[in-house]
């Protein structure tokens, strides 16, 4: 790839993600979803080896399959009275009962160091003029306070809620609190909830609470960081704080994971709504092998979404083990959820149209963006979100009228290929028998 | 949200010296004076012992909707003001079989609170709880305490009500009528026959509560909320999971909610789980949790808001006027 202009000193790293690809998104936008213009003319293209092959999951190898006939092309003919193009697809969808101009949302970047920063606020204000809803992660406030009034120290939350307002255009958008076991300890949803500098989200329904279950970086762990000595003494009595580095007096912080049973969780979606009752409702779900019973109990119990995180996914600080070797691949976790009974939003290496298309079509109304939206911000601080998501739609538009489609909610399993589909049996049957979804 | 006293339409407080000196506030005062005589007559007739509540201990009751708890640095601690004595009430029972406090209770209420009337920051419950009581006992008890105290104030203070405009005949019924009792899925059915739409899974909102108050001239009680609506430390029936042994009284006239009770929890494990149900990490409950896991008696028993009832009994229009120091949801006062 070419060099791209820097607009600030590029310091965050994302191993094992398409970090380049995606700076070179957030420095250019669109341009970069195609081959450099220069070849133009004089060079032919065809289908690469897997950009990365070492890391491809199932939903990489996958294709998207358009097909020859297209039902629902000539009802966008008919209606349009002339022949549709792929700049008349219509991304706008409802996202967790909140509407987005795009089937994407901020994903909530835990309580490291890179989601305490000004990245999460530079995110947060691009996300606002997005119109996009943005998850502000867990831990927030026990790590980092809730400081509130022109003489406290600004806390990251409400730093961050109040950057996204500052741009957010009427009617669009949302702010989600998630909320873990440790959180609530802190009351974060009561706090958010009472607090004046809140009300505008909720008198305007853009409020939503998440209650976190799991991650997908660390499935059956709680959230963990590294701190120095001082700040983990801190927090001692709320977490485990273990001494694993040699020769340093910094300390890993381990929350719990919390403990969940159907009955349990079903309780506190529905006391969530109780005590809530003008906040939305999301859940969390990591990417556990009862991935579809709880999605189903989360929806049964009243959740506006749930969010599935497939272990490709983090953004926080991990054992390498969990990384490498536990949790269900994204794909799979869509599969097993089937046909979801509800609002489903997928996370997991999220950056570009391509996946977010695959994962529409496996069922999700839209897919969240974690480190490629921090890697982004980090390339262009003003604009490397904006233009990050400038590019994903405009593939994302191209993916889905070649589908012969024209809104995300159309796009349906019978648009996706998925290698080794004896793996999967049930899927080639499925899309056979589904035809085109409205 | 404007954080001053006073507005010209009287809908929120005045500042201090404007609100003592008004007479409306100072009969209003008379009166609660009154129920504080009468509730302690009454419960120490019945065999109760008042004890005094703690102001902050390191947990209390998280089970109040949509409130925030407020801390306190308790030698460097973090140290809760009480929401609720529930957890103090269960404790006393290894003193005295019946006891009751008349307890400060503070919640930052969420700012919409502040245009329900029923609503301070800061206010005060008539407590009670009796040991080896079931639902049907606390229920018994809040209505014959709720009857006693008005038959008592209306006999004390019948110039002060006049002078509030408060007419005694609204009470008659009241005095006369046993009060109703309806369960809270059939108070569901009838806030959805009256085209209100109240989620069956929750408590009864606000406005739904205050609909229904309107329909009656008898107090009548909610029975059985949904497991997920209330506290953990509600008791579950045995033979119909999913559904709490707990009540609310309704005071008629559009007065709504004045008592919220319950026969408790006291198995060990049950709690724990429910904690769990409620988000929450048990962890912060020690104190608590050792004592029921050494073993502590079931009981029953309930909260009679103090401001509530007093306004309920004057007739006047929202809570803050009964209280010498109203601390409305989202109002900044002393």
């Amino acid at each position: 790839m070419s060099a791209w202009p820097e607009t600030t000193a590029a310091r965050l790293r994302a191993q094992g993600f398409p970090e380049a690809a995606v700076r070179a998104r957030a420095a250019t936008g669109s341009a970069a979803i195609f081959p450099p213009e220069e070849a133009y003319g004089r060079e032919v293209f065809g289908a690469s080896a897997a950009s990365h092959p070492e890391t491809a999951d199932l939903i990489d190898r996958a294709r998207l399959v358009p097909p020859v006939f297209a039902p629902l092309r000539l009802e966008k003919l008919i209606d349009l009275g002339r022949e549709p193009l792929f700049s008349d697809v219509d991304l706008r969808t409802e996202i967790g009962g909140f509407r987005s101009a795009w089937p994407v949302f901020l994903s909530a970047f835990g309580s490291t160091q890179l989601g305490s920063t000004e990245l999460a606020a530079a995110a947060s204000r691009q996300a606002g003029r997005l119109g996009i809803p943005m998850v502000i992660g867990e831990n927030v406030v026990p790590v980092n306070g809730y400081g509130r009034g022109p003489a406290g120290p600004d806390s990251a939350l409400l730093s961050r809620v109040r950057a996204y307002l500052a741009e957010l255009p009427d009617g669009a958008g949302g702010v989600v609190i998630q909320q873990s076991t440790e959180d609530a300890d802190s009351e974060v949803w009561n706090l958010v909830y009472s607090d004046p500098g809140v009300q505008p989200l909720v008198a305007t329904g853009r409020l939503g609470f998440e209650l976190k279950v799991g991650q997908g970086a660390k499935p059956g762990l709680g959230g963990m960081t590294v701190l120095d000595a001082a700040a983990a003494a801190r927090v001692g009595g709320q977490y485990a704080v273990t001494e694993v580095f040699d020769g340093s007096d910094r300390r890993l912080r381990s929350g719990s994971p919390g403990t969940f049973t159907g009955e349990i969780l079903r309780q506190q979606i529905r006391l969530m709504r109780n005590n809530f009752p003008r906040a939305r409702v999301w859940v969390k779900l990591h990417p556990g092998r009862d991935v579809a019973e709880a999605a189903r109990l989360a929806w049964e119990a009243g959740a506006d979404a749930v969010t599935v995180d497939g272990a490709e996914g983090g953004s926080g600080w991990a054992p390498i083990a969990f990384l490498d070797h536990v949790g269900l691949p994204l794909a799979e976790c869509l599969l097993r959820i089937g046909t979801p009974a509800g609002c489903l939003l997928a996370g997991g290496r999220m950056w570009e149209g391509s996946r977010v298309v695959k994962a529409l079509a496996l069922g999700a109304r839209a897919a969240g963006l974690g480190r490629a939206a921090l890697v982004a911000v980090d390339q262009d601080r003003r604009d490397g979100l904006c233009r990050l998501l400038d590019g994903l739609a405009l593939e994302a538009s191209m993916l889905i009228s070649a589908l012969g489609k024209y809104t995300t909610s159309a796009v349906g399993r019978e648009d996706i290929w998925l290698p080794g589909a004896g793996a999967h049996a049930g899927l080639t049957e499925d899309a056979a028998i589904i035809g085109d979804r409205r | 949200m404007d954080n001053t006293h006073g507005t010209d339409d009287g809908s929120l407080p005045p500042a201090p010296p404007a609100h003592l000196a008004s007479p409306t506030t100072r009969n209003a005062l008379r009166v609660q004076h009154q129920v504080l005589i009468s509730a302690r007559e009454f419960l120490t007739g019945e065999g109760f012992v008042e004890l005094l509540s703690p102001v902050i201990g390191p947990v209390t009751d998280p089970g109040v909707r949509g409130s925030k708890q407020l801390d306190v640095d308790y030698y460097g601690h973090r140290y809760k003001l009480m929401t609720s004595g529930i957890l103090y009430k269960q404790a006393s029972l290894l003193a005295f079989d019946k006891i009751f406090f008349i307890a400060p209770n503070v919640r930052a209420e969420p700012p919409e609170t502040c245009s329900t009337r029923r609503h301070l920051a800061e206010f005060h419950q008539i407590d009670v709880e009796i040991a080896g009581g079931t639902s049907a006992d606390a229920r018994r008890i809040a209505e014959r305490l709720l009857v006693y105290v008005v038959r008592h104030v209306l006999a004390a203070l019948p110039d002060e009500l006049a002078a509030l405009g408060r007419d005694p005949r609204v009470f008659a019924e009241l005095l006369t009528e046993p009060f109703g009792h309806v369960t809270h899925a059939q108070a569901v059915a009838q806030l959805h026959s009256l085209a209100h739409p109240q989620n069956p899974a929750a408590e009864i909102d606000w406005d739904g509560e205050e609909l229904l108050s309107h329909k009656t001239d008898v107090p009548f009680f909610i029975t059985d909320y949904p497991k997920g609506s209330r506290g953990f430390y509600d008791r579950e029936s045995r033979t119909e999971p999913g559904v709490l042994r707990n009540f609310d009284l309704i005071a008629p006239g559009g007065f709504g909610e004045l008592v919220s009770g319950s026969e408790r929890e006291s198995d060990y494990s049950r709690i724990v789980t429910r904690i769990r149900e409620t988000g929450e990490n048990p962890a912060k409950y020690e104190w608590y949790l050792d004592m029921v896991r050494a073993g502590i008696p079931g009981s029953a028993g309930f909260g009679m808001g103090l401001e509530r009832l007093t306004r309920f009994l004057t007739g006047l229009d929202s809570v803050w006027q009964v209280s010498a120091y109203p601390k409305v949801p989202g109002l900044v006062a002393p």
